[in-house]
């Protein structure tokens, strides 16, 4: 077993764990006056749904033209952003690397937020929202959204379980522990806690499953971000016609739900005071292996431009040129140079590992992997095949309306909602996984 | 240099307002067509004018040749329409400025099959009878059939009964949008024209084609239309019959249901068996 634990880890022990870890847990004001914020953000936000449902689609940006916005582009990065679960836990977990544990569950968390979010994304995308049951019904097997759509469910089931599961001793430990909680909050545990005795064949038991999930997710997670590449992949349309769109895009989720999880480590550690627990070595090695991911991004980038830019086919013409030096140009390479080149060469300087710098960092790549998905999904349908004529003078170009960037602010509310409600919930922090390395330790 | 451009300058104008009208000698005036326009010339007709002319003059009663000076103008209009049949036959094959001459490219036949195009367009047109004179006008009669030992089509031309040789046949097999030509032929002493006949052409389920055949001699001309079992039967299979990626929900390929269905319920299966177990964790020890 490596030995990654810094000098803090000495002084560490069974009741310090507990204490520590379950202090998170509890409604304080601070996150009352956080949530009550979120809380009045997203009913400004429900209220432009609210609008939207009973004006149509019309009173979004999209048209004829470009029938897939800024919706489509947030859906496919919070598929993005939910990917990250499976890297972290599944594969550093199952490769032995242990200094994953103390944020495995962050990284669960935000894929657990970001897939339950991502189903609600897509269905503001709808112009009937009240028919959605109908894609169940008459959706056709052949079609790649019939395949999304199980795929996201079955990756949220699996991330939810592997949440879950490891939670149990948790939950079982916070029952048991805490005093002084709402009465809600006593029941849940109790229901959740499904009997948890602690002992040696239960252990097995949930290591077991755990085990059997951490290999299911990762088929089904590269299924997914590949899925939802093919949406766009399978079709003809110049720009997403490209065979290596799904480990393209898989690459991309990976820096985006890095940087994600960067920026809450960096969150957590500071408001839940865990820097016993997630340390500077942490966001060292997460800033490392956003490095990593992000030179594999680049590698795919360069095949997905620079392989079209060079023949320069006369239906691609157009889009190649608009992105490298026409209309969507500023914004290609901001998103592409500062939003993934700089960002990943300042990550390789040591002192910008520290939790500061690779927060703020972190930010801008989120910001950028934001701002890709809407290159990869808007300028495209704004070169046909057939010339766009006969249309109105606005179905000519695309720009969100103050509706549609509402309601995706209100989905990325949700999200933050979400992981609010669950770092509140539960210990961030798995307390007997601690636990158990603390004994590992004092056995050596 | 600069006297000449003025001259130009000056002169040009004079010279498009001459262009205006177009003087065609009298006799080429009086120029009647011997064939008569009946469906067929007017159908040849129009697949001449889509080749050779549409480009300039537009499509007929739209109004819309290029822009030239003078203007080619629409086959359609009263300008066209005034001038008897001799002058449009003179125009199209001598030509003039942007008019090309056609009489080297086209024959006499096919040039009065462009005006017997251009008369459809016109109600009040009556076509003038021809004066063949002396020219006695032969009874054409022909008999299609097929030989199947040489994959031949024969026409056999005869006039009052009597085998007719060397008599120009025409033979040609009828499509959706046009005509494919067998070939043209002169009758061998016995009355007789072969055509070949490719049985790998397209047909119908029973192998039927519709052939066209024409005959003529001097003004005399005789047509024929006639299916005719030529060639191997066509198999029609329905083009949405089947199982395809791009058909239907029902007709979804039975792999892709298959393996879809697997993978599901495989992963769901392991999702369900590990909830039970959880369930069932309490009774764990
Ligand atoms: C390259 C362009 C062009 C093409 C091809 C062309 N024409 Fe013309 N045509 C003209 C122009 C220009 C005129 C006017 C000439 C003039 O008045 O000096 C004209 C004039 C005519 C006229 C005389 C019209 C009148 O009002 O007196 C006839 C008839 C005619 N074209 C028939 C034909 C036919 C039939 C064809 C095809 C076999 C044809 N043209 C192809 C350009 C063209």
């Amino acid at each position: 077993m490596a030995k990654v634990r810094n000098e803090n880890t000495v002084l560490l022990s069974e009741e310090k764990i507990e204490r520590d870890l379950l202090s998170n847990i509890n409604w304080s004001n601070k996150f009352k006056i956080w949530f009550g914020f979120l809380t009045a953000l997203l009913v400004v936000c429900l209220w432009f749904y609210v609008l939207q449902l009973r004006k149509g689609l019309g009173v979004t940006g999209m048209n004829d033209i470009v029938s897939w916005g800024i919706y489509i582009s947030n859906f496919v990065f919070f598929i993005a952003a939910a990917l990250i679960g499976m890297l972290i836990s599944s594969v550093l977990g199952m490769i032995g690397y242990t200094w994953i544990k103390p944020i495995s569950r962050i990284a669960e968390i935000i894929a657990v937020a970001f897939a339950m979010v991502a189903g609600i994304v897509i269905i503001t995308d709808m112009g009937r929202p009240d028919r959605l049951h109908h894609v169940l019904l008459y959706g056709r097997i052949q079609s790649p959204i019939i395949w999304d759509i199980s795929v996201v469910m079955t990756y949220l089931m699996l991330s939810l379980l592997l949440l879950y599961i490891p939670l149990i001793p948790d939950i079982s430990l916070c029952k048991e522990k805490l005093t002084g909680l709402p009465k809600f909050q006593k029941k849940l545990y109790k229901v959740l806690s499904l009997g948890w005795a602690g002992n040696e064949a239960q252990y097995k038991t949930i290591k077991r499953y755990f085990k059997i999930l951490l290999i299911l997710i990762i088929p089904v997670a590269l299924a997914i971000h590949t899925v939802t590449s093919w949406l766009f992949a399978m079709t003809l349309r110049t720009g997403w016609d490209s065979p290596i769109f799904g480990p393209y895009f898989v690459s991309g989720a990976f820096v985006a739900g890095c940087a994600a999880v960067l920026i809450a480590m960096y969150f957590i550690q500071k408001n839940y005071k865990l820097q016993a627990y997630i340390t500077d070595m942490h966001f060292d090695r997460m800033a490392k292996l956003l490095v990593l991911v992000s030179l594999v991004y680049v590698y795919f980038n360069i095949n997905e431009i620079l392989v079209p830019a060079y023949k320069f086919k006369p239906s691609e013409v157009k889009h190649i040129g608009n992105l490298l030096y026409g209309h969507d140009s500023l914004l290609f390479w901001l998103v592409q140079g500062g939003g993934l080149i700089v960002p990943f060469m300042l990550l390789m300087i040591p002192k910008m590992r520290k939790p500061l710098p690779a927060m703020l960092i972190s930010v801008v790549i989120l910001v950028a992997a934001w701002f890709k998905r809407y290159v990869i999904v808007v300028p495209t349908q704004l070169e046909p095949y057939l010339p766009i004529q006969n249309v109105p003078e606005s179905f000519h170009s695309y720009m969100p309306t103050l509706p549609e960037i509402a309601i995706t602010v209100g989905t990325l509310v949700m999200v933050l909602m979400i992981i609010s409600v669950l770092t509140k919930l539960f210990p961030v922090v798995p307390v007997w996984e601690m636990k158990e390395e603390l004994l590992e330790e004092q056995h050596q | 240099m600069k006297n000449f451009v003025l001259l130009l300058l000056f002169v040009l104008p004079l010279f498009v307002a001459a262009q205006d009208n177009w003087q065609v000698p009298t006799a080429e005036q009086e120029k009647l067509s011997p064939y008569v326009f009946d469906n067929d010339m007017v159908k040849d007709g129009e697949v001449l004018y889509e080749n050779f002319c549409i480009s300039c003059h537009g499509t007929v009663t739209k109004n819309n040749p290029i822009v030239f000076v003078p203007s080619p103008g629409d086959p359609a209009s009263e300008k066209f329409q005034s001038q008897p049949d001799g002058s449009i036959f003179y125009k199209i094959s001598n030509g003039r400025g942007g008019m090309p001459s056609f009489a080297p490219t086209l024959e006499e036949e096919e040039i009065w099959s462009l005006i017997g195009y251009f008369r459809n367009f016109n109600r009040e047109y009556v076509q003038p009878e021809f004066d063949y004179g002396d020219e006695v006008l032969s009874e054409l009669a022909m008999v299609l059939s097929y030989d199947p030992n040489v994959d031949k089509l024969v026409v056999k031309v005869t006039s009052n009964g009597e085998p007719k040789s060397g008599i120009q046949v025409g033979a040609a097999v009828k499509g959706l949008f046009g005509k494919f030509i067998l070939g043209n032929v002169g009758t061998n002493e016995k009355g007789l024209a072969w055509f070949d006949v490719d049985r790998n052409m397209p047909g119908d389920e029973e192998g039927n084609l519709t052939v066209q055949v024409r005959a003529q001699e001097g003004y005399s001309i005789k047509k024929a239309e006639e299916k005719m079992q030529l060639v191997n039967p066509t198999e029609r299979t329905n083009l949405i019959a089947g199982r395809h990626l791009w058909s239907k929900a029902i007709k979804a390929p039975i792999w892709l249901i298959v393996v879809f269905n697997l993978v599901i319920s495989c992963i769901w299966g392991i999702i369900i068996y590990i909830i039970i177990g959880l369930f069932r964790l309490k009774k764990v020890s």
